[in-house]
């Protein structure tokens, strides 16, 4: 693998909190040299990237593909839009296709890593559908980054309960979903003034709560590791920080959506806003940008889910939840940080190093010895995510919003993987 | 042996726990069945030492070698011996279990033996009958007989279990062999390792004196001896363990996971096994390691001298004026 000079970036390595001009020399797959100013050898490509962002490619901790399917919804598209969102790691949902409860389901993975792009993680069931567990131990000797309720969260606390208890066996993440399953039954909006006006099935606020405070509950009770699921409520975000206090062994993600929008976007019916968890209030977003600038939510995930178009064209309630994310995850942060609630580098921090301490991954981080898993970007540069400039077509709730940052290089292993102005 | 021998009297009419048991008591079970158990195994005739004697064997759960091993031990020693089973016409009339048993307990029986899927069922019929008797096994609480064997093979081998690495893997939390072999090892100050997936360990099973691991390979680490626990079929639905496939490749006993324990570790099982789960059929067969029939033949001695001194020591005890004051005279 030949070696790349990087020049005059703009170095962003959020897991040592630097900021700074600077240099970036990559050997081998590796990250070589971090410095204010490298000098050029021969035989090196040197790229001058006049001032734009350099920092560790980005993880996604939450992509739901369907490993049966070579269309918008296979791996391979996954994996192609995600390269050009700028993101390296792609840690596939344990509900993907019909659930990952047993390591056999992660075959399709495995092949498809062989001519993926970017880096591909599976992650398995702790209880499957039909509520047995999974093969949590195998799964997880196979490569899963955690296991967890996929999405449907377990009412029944007792199973809930071995699940973690047995995961907690070989210290483990299992992702336990924000929200309560009754509660939430047959919904597809929160409770709010909002969505009762225009009479949609509705869940209260509380729900999702509730579900952190259960889990806060069985982290200590069991003594597992529990990864909240997709956090978006000011109210289970102050019950987080409160078990956070507690130090009991409790992290969290968030939907990149819900820090971009809020229940007045879905107030037109528009299926695209469809989403799971639901969007919330203005205050919600607010509270979890906040939590973010605070370093409270372990991981930023794209939730992506490709729909399609059939799937979306029914009446709201009716519609597919679920929205394609990839491309616009690093935008949705670029912006978040223009609108000047939180910096770029807490921005980035759930989705590089935030992620990769949590699962113990070695990318995510800037640092000689680490693989060059890169993306360059300029913060800046105003972007419409068009459904034309698009790898992934499927719906989004992105669809022709104005941003800003722009991807210009993703490289994975000292590769480039994504470069669309060559 | 003689009973003059001791300066102790075994005083026990009851054997529901082992936590009955001083390591004194222990000592003369095991030098009983070390005679029982050379005798048995020479075809020598026992001490009619329970000439003339009615034991009852109420079995409320199925067993086939429990209910065996004690009626071939109380025959041995010449006892009168009625089982009564789960299945059987006498407990299956609609009669309650308690009335079953005070009824049999009327008819002037010297021992029950009770096996029961009820924690504290022993001790229960021991109170309401007042009849001496033996816990074959309630509910996840105890099986003392099976811990005295399982020691006793070990003593056999050994000469003495104290200061020996013991594991016990599999299915602790409903396992009363389990607790009654924690409990007697301890007594006897053998090192005592558990290891199962979190789901089939106690809460708190740190503080049974033993050390806890659910890590398989770690827990073997120098160990003399590894039992495994059968495991139920039930229990891989309702999410305990996902799949046997799972439980054999994380907590299955084999020729190469006993590489990390030491060379000459012993391998037992109480019985009955599930090749191909808990332990690995060719380990199970394998003479040199696995000591699992020794385990059934000592359960014979074991019985019969549990039965002779609590049968010795019982205050009911009426069958025969020679044996008063001195069982083995």
């Amino acid at each position: 693998m030949s070696a790349i000079l990087f020049r005059h970036a703009r170095v962003i390595d959020p897991a040592a909190r630097h900021d700074a001009p600077g240099d970036v020399r990559i050997r081998g797959g590796v990250i070589a040299e971090i410095a204010p100013t490298l000098t050029p050898e021969g035989g090196e490509r040197v790229i001058d990237l006049d001032g734009a962002v350099l920092a560790p490619a980005l993880i996604d901790a939450r992509c739901w593909v369907n490993p049966a399917s070579t269309g918008q919804s296979g791996i391979d598209a996954a994996a192609r839009a995600a390269a050009a969102g700028g993101i390296g790691t792609l840690i596939l949902a344990p509900d993907s296709g019909t659930g990952m409860s047993r390591p056999e389901h992660f075959a399709a993975i495995e092949a498809a890593s062989l001519t993926s792009p970017v880096r591909l993680i599976a992650s398995g069931l702790a209880i499957d559908a039909q509520g047995e567990m999974g093969e949590i131990g195998l799964m997880l000797r196979a490569g899963a980054a955690y296991v967890g309720d996929g999405g449907r969260p377990e009412p029944d606390t007792r199973l809930m309960r071995r699940a973690l208890a047995y995961a907690s066996g070989f210290d483990a993440w299992t992702a336990m979903t924000c929200e309560d399953a009754g509660l939430a039954r047959g919904t597809c909006a929160t409770e709010s003034d909002l969505s009762m006006r225009m009479g949609l099935p509705a869940r209260p606020a509380a729900g999702e709560r509730l579900a952190v405070e259960r889990a806060a509950l069985l982290a200590e009770l069991t003594g597992a590791r529990i990864l909240l699921d997709r956090i978006t409520t000011a109210g289970a975000l102050k019950a987080l920080e409160a078990a956070l206090a507690r130090e009991l062994d409790i992290a969290a993600t968030a939907p990149v959506t819900h820090l971009m929008f809020n229940e007045m976007d879905a107030g037109g019916f528009d299926a695209r806003f469809r989403l799971e968890p639901p969007l919330r209030r203005e205050e919600d977003r607010l509270a979890l940008i906040e939590a973010l600038a605070a370093g409270a939510i372990a991981a930023l995930v794209s939730d992506h889910r490709a729909c399609t178009g059939e799937s979306k064209a029914h009446p709201f309630p009716e519609a597919a939840p679920g929205s394609a994310n990839l491309e616009a995850l690093l935008s949705a942060l670029c912006s978040a940080a223009a609108e000047g609630r939180l910096s770029l580098i807490d921005a980035l921090w759930p989705v590089t190093a935030g992620p990769a301490d949590l699962f113990g991954l070695n990318q995510g981080r800037l640092a000689p010895g680490a693989p060059a898993d890169l993306v360059i970007f300029d913060p800046d540069a105003p972007v419409i995510y068009g459904r034309g400039g698009r790898v992934c077509p499927a719906p989004s709730a992105f669809e022709n919003r104005r941003m800003t940052g722009k991807v210009l290089i993703t490289l994975v292993e000292g590769a480039i993987i994504h470069q669309p102005e060559g | 042996m003689n009973r003059t021998g001791f300066s102790y009297d075994f005083r026990h009419a009851n054997l529901v726990s082992i936590g009955d048991l001083n390591p004194l008591d222990v000592r003369m079970i095991f030098e009983r069945s070390t005679i029982h158990f050379d005798h048995n195994r020479a075809g020598v005739r026992a001490e009619r030492t329970l000439d003339g004697a009615t034991v009852i064997n109420l079995f409320f759960e199925n067993s086939t070698r429990t209910l065996a091993s004690f009626e071939i031990a109380a025959k041995r020693l010449g006892a009168h011996v009625i089982n009564f089973s789960a299945g059987s016409a006498s407990i299956s009339k609609g009669e309650s279990l308690e009335d079953t048993a005070l009824n049999l307990a009327a008819m002037r029986p010297d021992i029950q033996v009770v096996r029961h899927s009820a924690a504290g069922a022993a001790a229960h019929f021991a109170r309401v009958t007042g009849v001496s008797t033996v816990n074959a096994g309630d509910g996840a609480h105890e099986h003392p007989t099976q811990a005295l064997l399982d020691a006793f093979t070990l003593t056999r081998r050994w000469g003495e279990v104290g200061g020996r690495r013991i594991l016990i893997v599999g299915d602790i939390l409903h396992s009363r062999v389990a607790r009654s072999n924690v409990a007697l090892l301890n007594m006897l100050h053998a090192d005592v390792r558990l290891c199962g997936p979190a789901t089939l360990l106690p809460e708190d099973a740190d503080r049974w004196g033993v050390q806890v691991f659910h890590d398989l390979e770690a827990a073997l680490e120098g160990c003399d001896a590894v039992m495994a626990l059968r495991v139920q079929r039930e229990r891989m639905s309702g999410g305990l363990i996902p799949s046997d496939r799972e439980y054999r490749t994380l907590y299955g006993l084999d020729h190469g996971r006993l590489e990390h324990a030491k060379p000459d570790c012993l391998v037992m099982h109480p019985g009955p096994m599930n090749r191909g789960v808990e332990i690995d059929g060719a380990l199970a067969d394998d003479r040199e390691r696995a000591v699992i029939l020794e385990q059934v033949e000592a359960g014979v001695a074991v019985r019969m001298a549990v039965l002779e001194l609590i049968g010795a020591a019982s205050p009911n005890q009426r069958y025969d004026d020679r044996t008063k004051g001195g069982a083995h005279s």
